[in-house]
């Protein structure tokens, strides 16, 4: 496994702290440096929009009751990938938003990586 | 009649026949009648002829004779109104007999009737013809036989001397009341079921019945006669004209399982979605002609509506569920970086997790409501002496994720206070203040004093304790948190909106 995602700028929306901390855990010992975590959609949705530069976003689907489609619209529009976290799985997405790459609370750090990855296209070899 | 005044051949036939027949017309008056009627009832061509029947035989004396008398009349008018043969297996009939001294006496008679409808083009009934037999003999002989057996009235001496015709007359009579009865009853459980029927006759699904039940699922209007389409217009567009223009095309029964469908069940209202199990069923004539639909089911929206509520708390349960086990594994994953020791760290673990599954219980209690302030105080610091602590405040209720972020903040507080704080030392004490200021955006202020305490230093690295508390009140409560190291004893401020609006 190489450094690939070193120096990555990655998004974390995710409304529970102790989730947050989690992903800034494992996000960190990949060597990436973490934008936000924010905690809702309004701040998800500013810093998806002027943050000056992100190389990938991490969003929680359901943030304290409200859905995190807007945020993931708003990184499509400028290219951002991004990967889902959610509690259903990618069954639990409508249908617009299935094949996305999504990782399953709770989640290991490999997931994650392999998410991320996928999502940015970057191959493993 | 048309046809035998015309056929010679048949009108000698008629008269010369063994069988007395007569012939009535609508006002029951007699129009003729053969030879042997003549003969069986002892009277003359002339004598008869226009003058209404039941005047000419008004059954004699006596209470019963007056029900007999209805019983033929009875049967005489059936036959107008329906245009249907009809039967009278036994009819207690005497008939007046004139006697040489100018009297009248009456001959005890029991007969056995046909009455056959004679219609003209239209398919009005102009005539009735009656074919009768004297069964006075057989029906003697049966009652006399009763009354030595009346305990076995069906025995088969009875059908041995009934005979068989008469038994068959019998028995016919009786299949026809068993059947009007049966009709009767089938008509009463299919208005009275609780699921809804209806019958819809001919390519243009005409309602020609419809019971209660589909009564009220179309909101009481008056259908009945009208075709399904102006009947009902606010089903077009949703596919049931279709499945009944099927069945009659192809005779094949179609069903429909938790359908919506859009139903205006009140005048003027909105329409109402309902959801139904339904089965439309092609209705056959004798020759397998198929001539309207036959349509019943069940509304079973409150199933449907239930069943969706379940789909929801089981999708927010699992999201709970899912979101809980994510808490659980960083908190693992926090509390190994800091405890190297496995035992420390296990028993590091299982107290935040213990935390964590007290406050659950609290809010279980409440059925996840909310739960109390001083509540979730209590369950977090108990353990550590109650005496050692005052908590001072008035009631403020938490919604579920606030209870669950401060029952973990007062658990790091706490632990702290009893590894290295005020809670480490037999004086040690711990005060804790809170109060809700500004009523338009209520705002929750709790202040953590410790004092009596070992002298306090400010720790070299900031652990997960404390990482946990910011976070938590930052992140997850919109709020903010000082924490001071005082010579004195450690102290936290932690304020935070109480409504979501304001955060």
């Amino acid at each position: 496994m190489t450094n690939a995602l070193q120096g990555r700028r990655v998004l974390v929306i995710e409304d529970e702290s102790l989730v947050a901390m989690l992903l800034e855990t494992i996000l960190d010992d990949m060597g990436c440096t973490v934008v936000g975590p924010e905690s809702n959609i309004d701040d998800g949705l500013i810093a998806a929009t002027t943050e000056a530069s992100l190389d990938a976003a991490l969003l929680d689907v359901n943030v304290a009751g409200r859905e995190v489609f807007p945020v993931a619209e708003a990184l499509r529009a400028r290219g951002v990938p991004f990967v889902f976290s959610t509690g259903y799985g990618e069954a639990g997405l409508p249908e617009h938003w299935r094949g996305n790459p999504t990782i399953q609370k709770p989640f290991t750090e490999g997931a994650i990586r392999d998410a991320l990855m996928k999502a940015m296209n970057i191959s493993l070899a | 009649m048309r046809t035998l005044a015309k056929t010679i051949d048949l009108v000698a036939a008629f008269d010369a026949s063994p069988n007395p027949y007569m012939l009535l017309d609508a006002e029951l008056r007699y129009a003729g009648m053969n030879q042997a009627y003549l003969d069986v009832t002892q009277r003359r061509r002339e004598e008869l002829l226009d003058q209404p029947v039941m005047q000419e035989f008004d059954a004699g004396p006596g209470q019963e004779a007056q029900e007999n008398a209805r019983q033929l009349l009875a049967s005489f008018e059936k036959v107008l109104a329906t245009g249907k043969p009809d039967h009278l297996a036994v009819l207690h009939y005497p008939i007046p007999v004139p006697q040489d001294d100018g009297t009248t006496t009456y001959e005890d008679r029991y007969w056995s009737c046909t009455h056959t409808p004679i219609k003209d083009v239209e398919g009005r009934v102009t005539h009735i013809l009656q074919h009768t037999s004297d069964i006075t003999e057989l029906e003697r002989l049966r009652r006399q036989v009763g009354r030595l057996r009346p305990a076995d009235p069906s025995s088969a001496l009875d059908s041995l001397i009934g005979g068989g015709m008469f038994r068959r007359a019998m028995s016919v009579q009786a299949d026809n009341r068993r059947l009007e009865t049966e009709r009767r009853q089938l008509l009463d459980m299919f208005m009275q079921t609780p699921g809804f029927v209806a019958v819809l006759n001919g390519p243009q699904h005409v309602i020609q019945l419809h019971n209660g039940a589909y009564g009220q699922l179309i909101g009481h209007r008056d259908v009945i006669g009208k075709p399904i389409r102006e009947a009902l217009p606010e089903l077009a567009g949703q596919g049931f004209y279709d499945f009944l223009d099927e069945v009659l095309a192809t005779g094949e029964p179609c069903q429909g399982r938790q359908s919506p469908v859009q139903l205006q069940q009140t005048p003027d209202g909105l329409l109402a979605t309902r959801y139904l199990n339904f089965i439309y069923q092609p209705i056959r004539n004798d020759a397998g002609t198929i001539m309207g639909v036959f349509v019943q089911g069940h509304d079973v929206t409150d199933t449907v509506l239930a069943a969706e509520r379940q789909k929801l708390m089981i999708d927010e349960l699992n999201h709970r569920v899912k979101n809980t086990l994510a808490t659980v594994q960083s908190i693992a994953m926090q509390t190994a970086r800091s405890h190297e020791d496995p035992r420390s760290f296990a028993e590091t673990f299982q107290s935040r997790i213990l935390s964590l599954s007290h406050t659950h219980d609290l809010l279980t209690r409440s059925h996840w409501e909310g739960a109390d302030l001083r509540e979730v105080l209590e369950h977090e610091t108990t353990a550590h002496g109650l005496h050692r602590l005052t908590l001072n405040g008035p009631n403020v209720a938490l919604d579920p994720a606030m209870a669950v972020s401060l029952g973990m903040i007062f658990h790091e507080l706490a632990t702290n206070a009893a590894k290295y704080g005020a809670l480490s030392s037999g004086d040690g004490r711990v005060l804790v203040d809170w109060s809700v200021a500004n009523q338009t955006h209520p705002q929750l202020g709790i202040v953590w004093r410790e004092t009596g305490g070992p002298s306090v230093t400010v720790p070299e690295r900031r652990g997960f304790g404390s990482r946990l508390i910011e976070r938590n009140v930052r992140h997850d409560l919109a709020g903010t948190v000082q924490m001071q190291y005082r010579d004195d004893g450690f102290t936290a401020e932690i304020t935070i909106p109480l409504s979501k609006e304001a955060a």
